[in-house]
């Protein structure tokens, strides 16, 4: 995996945040058009190239009574392409 | 601010409630495997008895006794048989101690409010053993058989299942009319954390059930060894039910009546079908609904599963199967009930219920074993929580795939296993493992293998009877803690409240006692009294 970052959402959007990196929208497709907007702004993907970003769910999103029943939400993986 | 992340197979193995369900249940199994060895440290599990104010004379029933360490009965040593026959009511605070360090220490590291988590714990603790200990007069809990004995004329007939009752509706008046105490036992009131531990435990009994039925004959013990086994195989047509008539079913009425987005009626048919509110999470995640829909539905689950259990054990019990068909109506009752915690509690309400009401019927000719009720409805269970994991894989598939079609994104096959429910390994490790004791060194009940199957069962009845009802008991009460009707009411759930309704009463639970009379019809419990 090329980078690695956690996935939250704070109640309007989702965001995605890694080294340096932190990333939000409303929905997850225009998360993933601007996380690679960022990465191409910021060098990180060269144009023609590809970014695997693996994005962890933060679980602690979820309220704590929920997680005595499930601790896991899920976990995604995006390839950019620049 | 810290994050919890699931990256590796191993994340979570010491900070989740479920690996600590594990831990905390091996934990317990292993201090009663040293029994084998002739090294008794778990008889010191506290136990109920029934009891009266005035026990008549030589009849049973003194306050003084009502409370017993288990090794007083079940040791298998003499020296620490005469040892656990001292603590009398002192076994409380020996099981309260043990408990509360072995939790404290899990508490910890998951990283909860540890002086919150003991004052909760102490509490709820001690409400539970007085629960227990009301619920064991034996106007409530003798049967028509032993109620002579307590020198009374009348009794309810509830058995151990009282306690039960009472624990949940104490639970309920406090989760519903003294908020403020139940914010205080909030950090120690965790239903599923109890009741995955006691399903560990569930796993002792049901290894254990052939070592005790041995005991009356070999014959006996080979036949309850073989019952569990179907029930095991018989479970897994749970599976298909549930993911593959229950969800379309529910899914279809949410949409088709009820008019709710795609989201929401995939995340609400899990819920309400699948094994509720970690099918509503896994669901919820698989198809990338906003936190927010998960966490309504899961409000509503708790909420429905604790109605299913205050009103499915009776009826099955009084109205259908009932004694006829005990275990359609155990399993009937893994597939109708929600949330494990609930579904384990009214398995065990209804085997309290059922094995209370055989032996009335028939005047004590016929005795069936505890925990059989219980292991099928828990079977079933456990067979639709496992593949939870692999379902929200598939939908989480087709979800991105197919039906949000997102430009280069991927499921992670990890997935799988981060949703697998790590429980059911301490579950099957204890059954397995009091299996192969039995059929191993233990010859199947044969003379030469009786003396080992006599000391392991000194080190599992503490566990499987004492520390499993316990837990049972913390269930009810965290249950009943966590509970408040008044969100029903909330605005905000709307339609999704009738489409539980409907979806529960007009289609699931009469689908679930069908296919479990298909698959469990005719399955007979052994009677233990000859």
């Amino acid at each position: 995996m090329n980078l690695d970052c956690v996935l939250r959402h704070d109640g309007r959007n989702w965001v995605a945040e890694g080294r340096e990196l932190s990333v939000a929208a409303p929905t997850l497709e225009e998360l993933d058009q601007r996380l690679a907007e960022r990465l191409r702004s910021s060098g990180q993907l060269a144009p023609g190239k590809r970014l695997q970003v693996f994005m962890a769910f933060d679980n602690s999103t979820i309220p704590q009574w929920i997680r005595q029943y499930a601790q896991h939400y899920f976990n995604r993986i995006v390839t950019v392409t620049g | 601010m810290a994050t919890m992340t699931n990256r590796k197979w191993y994340t979570g193995m010491l900070s989740q409630e479920d690996w600590w369900a594990v831990w905390m249940g091996l934990f317990f199994f292993g201090l009663g495997l040293l029994t084998c060895f002739n090294i008794d440290v778990i008889g010191w599990v506290t136990y109920p008895t029934k009891w009266v104010f005035s026990p008549p004379e030589g009849g049973k029933g003194a306050i003084s006794s009502a409370f017993y360490a288990l090794g007083k009965k079940y040791a298998y040593d003499p020296d620490a048989k005469a040892f656990y026959k001292g603590l009398g009511w002192w076994s409380i605070i020996w099981t309260y101690v043990a408990l509360t360090v072995v939790t404290t220490v899990g508490a910890a590291c998951m990283k909860w409010d540890v002086k919150k988590f003991v004052q909760g714990w102490t509490v709820l603790f001690f409400l539970t053993i007085a629960v227990w200990f009301v619920g064991h007069h034996a106007f409530f809990a003798a049967t028509i058989i032993n109620k002579h004995k307590y020198g009374l004329d009348f009794s309810l007939s509830l058995g151990g299942g009282a306690s039960f009752i009472l624990a949940l509706i104490v639970g309920l008046i406090i989760g519903n009319f003294f908020k403020g105490f139940a914010g205080f036992l909030s950090e120690a009131a965790k239903p599923e954390w109890y009741i995955k531990t006691a399903i560990v435990f569930l796993g002792v009994k049901v290894g254990y059930l052939p070592i005790k039925a041995a005991a009356t004959s070999m014959k006996l013990g080979k036949q309850v060894a073989g019952l569990t086994g179907d029930l095991f195989f018989a479970g897994a047509v749970a599976t298909i039910v549930a993911y593959m008539v229950f969800w379309p079913g529910v899914y279809v009425i949410s949409r088709k009546i009820f008019k709710l987005p795609r989201k929401t009626a995939a995340v609400l048919g899990s819920g309400i079908s699948i094994c509720g509110v970690s099918a509503a999470v896994a669901t919820g995640g698989a198809v990338r609904a906003k936190p927010v829909v998960s966490i309504m539905v899961s409000a509503l689950v708790v909420i429905w599963a604790v109605i299913e259990l205050i009103i499915l054990p009776g009826v099955f019990t009084h109205i259908w199967p009932g004694t006829s068909d005990p275990l359609v109506a155990g399993s009937a009752m893994g597939m109708a009930v929600k949330t494990d915690g609930a579904d384990a509690a009214a398995g065990e309400l209804l085997d309290e219920f059922l094995r209370t009401k055989i032996a009335t019927e028939t005047n004590g000719a016929v005795q069936w074993p505890e925990g059989i009720i219980t292991t099928s409805a828990v079977m079933t269970k456990i067979w639709i929580d496992m593949f939870i994991g692999l379902w929200a894989f598939v939908l989480a598939m087709v979800w991105v795939y197919k039906i949000d079609r997102r430009p280069g994104e991927t499921v992670p096959a990890s997935e799988v296993w981060h949703r697998f429910p790590k429980f059911v390994l301490g579950y099957f490790a204890a059954w397995w493992i009091y299996l192969a004791i039995f059929f191993g060194p233990g010859h199947a009940g044969a003379a030469e293998g009786m003396t080992l199957l006599k000391m392991a069962k000194a080190g599992a009845v503490p566990v499987e009877k004492g520390l499993r009802k316990l837990f049972f008991m913390l269930t009810f009460m965290s249950l009943g803690v966590i509970t408040d009707f008044k969100k029903l009411k909330e605005a905000q759930f709307g339609k999704m409240v009738w489409v539980y309704f409907v979806a529960l009463f007009l289609f699931i639970i009469p689908v679930a006692v069908i296919i479990a009379y298909l698959f469990h019809h005719g399955m007979e419990i052994p009677n233990m009294a000859g």
